[in-house]
């Protein structure tokens, strides 16, 4: 029994039985209009071609086809669309389902983005601190070893310096008494000379 | 079969039984033989099928006029009111190639308005109670001496307004359908002397005529059914059946 005859209160079987019977009733009602329905006549002639033999049979004939149209057509075409339309609803349900799945996912997907951005900035400014601190530890360190370097030579240059003021405290002496030997013609080059000699040229010598 | 050939010669507007009962036989085999037809292309899921593309059109058409005016409830009508239009139609058509229609027949038009206005004061008893339903011919209720006065006559009144309903439905078809065959032989015997079907140039609003009449109708049904279905929901909702009555009688 479908949805559409449990609507309606009287039963299909009746219907077809009920319509039969007018069907039948009206055939002989008009085909013996002259004897049961002699008033017609008198319509016709007004104009009025009337006969309810055919009308009762009509109301039959349609009491018969409203259930068997339903069932023949109507019942078949109305599943065909409500299995289209749902058909359809489940597809738009589908479609609804995997698009709040794709924007979960690409919420997902952009805050897992934002995070490893966020992390990737802080790795590259930690790395860059540490950089800049490595480069500061380095510049002292270059500076402290090139101080030393410079030091180091200063103090080689000054030890340099006096050994060869030395040296040429030495052959000054050893020059100054040799011309002094020739001047004079005789022998000079004893201690004590050197000794006052040297001593003179300290003397002398200009600060450095 | 005398009465078929005098039908067929277009000299009477009854067509007696046999003439009616064979033009009936073929509007119920055209109908049968389109609804076969469209209910082969069911099982594909859009339906590509022609005919059931233009079934499935007049199926939501009837669904939307039933629900827009009826209501929600209006779907249990459907099936009676596709009958109604399909009928009509194709008899409305088979009377623009025959010279006999079942909708030119006057007792034929009588049967289907009393189908219609009888299942709707069926409908009325069920949805109202049999004394609501007629208790409702009886207008507003009034007290004292204007009770015993006024509802008597408001009562005959809105019952021969019912008993009118199957004249105005049945004689407005019949009137359309039938007067479209006597213009037309009345404007075909203007030409007659040239041979020059004149009567033919009616065609187009013949056309028309078959359109309308069944959606008026139908039309007309949907707001019989409203009117005693909706007395619950009352005025608001009766002032809104009585504007889609008034506009169909204006189409009409």
């Amino acid at each position: 029994m479908s949805q559409q005859e449990k609507n309606s209160s009287i039963p299909y079987p009746v219907k077809l039985v009920v319509g039969v019977l007018l069907m039948v009733g009206g055939t002989y009602l008009s085909l013996n209009s002259e004897k049961y329905l002699p008033f017609q006549k008198g319509l016709a002639e007004q104009g009025l071609p009337l006969d309810l033999g055919i009308t009762v049979a009509v109301i039959g004939v349609f009491l018969m086809l409203f259930p068997v149209i339903q069932i023949f057509y109507l019942n078949p075409l109305s599943d065909a669309i409500n299995e289209r339309t749902s058909e359809l609803e489940h597809t738009f349900t589908e479609a609804e389902t995997l698009r709040s799945e794709m924007t979960k996912m690409r919420n997902d997907y952009e805050q897992r983005l934002a995070a490893t951005e966020a992390e990737a900035r802080s790795q590259i400014q930690a790395q860059i601190k540490e950089a800049q601190e490595l480069r500061q530890s380095l510049m002292a360190e270059a500076t402290a070893k090139a101080d030393e370097m410079v030091k180091r030579a200063a103090e080689e240059i000054e030890s340099e310096k006096q050994k060869v003021l030395s040296q040429l405290r030495t052959e000054v002496v050893t020059l100054t008494l040799a011309a002094s030997e020739k001047i004079i013609g005789e022998n000079m080059d004893t201690d004590k000379n050197r000794k006052l000699i040297a001593e003179f040229i300290e003397k002398v010598e200009v600060p450095s | 079969m005398t009465n078929l050939v005098a039908a067929a010669e277009g000299h009477e507007a009854h067509a007696g039984l046999i003439g009616v009962a064979f033009y009936i036989g073929l509007v119920l085999l055209l109908m049968f033989g389109i609804l076969a037809a469209a209910k082969k292309g069911l099982n594909s899921k859009v339906f590509k099928n022609a005919w059931t593309q233009r079934t499935e059109q007049l199926y939501l058409f009837i669904e939307n006029m039933a629900v827009g005016i009826i209501g929600a409830h209006g779907r249990k009508y459907i099936p009676m009111l596709i009958t109604f239009w399909m009928v009509i139609f194709i008899g409305n058509m088979v009377a623009l190639f025959f010279p006999y229609a079942p909708t030119a027949d006057l007792s034929f038009n009588l049967g289907m308005a009393l189908v219609s206005i009888m299942y709707v004061q069926f409908e009325g008893i069920k949805a109202n109670g049999f004394f609501g339903h007629f208790g409702h011919f009886a207008g507003p209720k009034l007290g004292g001496i204007m009770a015993l006065l006024i509802t008597p006559v408001i009562f005959c009144i809105e019952i021969i307004s019912e008993l009118m309903k199957n004249v105005s439905l049945s004689l407005r078809l019949f009137g359309n359908i039938n007067g479209g065959h006597k213009a037309v032989e009345a404007m075909n015997e203007l030409g007659h002397t040239v041979y020059i079907p004149v009567g033919e140039f009616l065609l187009p609003i013949k056309l028309l005529t078959v359109v309308v009449q069944a959606m008026i109708f139908t039309l007309l049904t949907c707001v019989y059914l409203s009117l005693v279905t909706h007395h619950e929901e009352h005025h608001d909702e009766h002032a809104h059946g009585e504007d889609h009555l008034h506009e169909a009688h204006a189409a009409a």
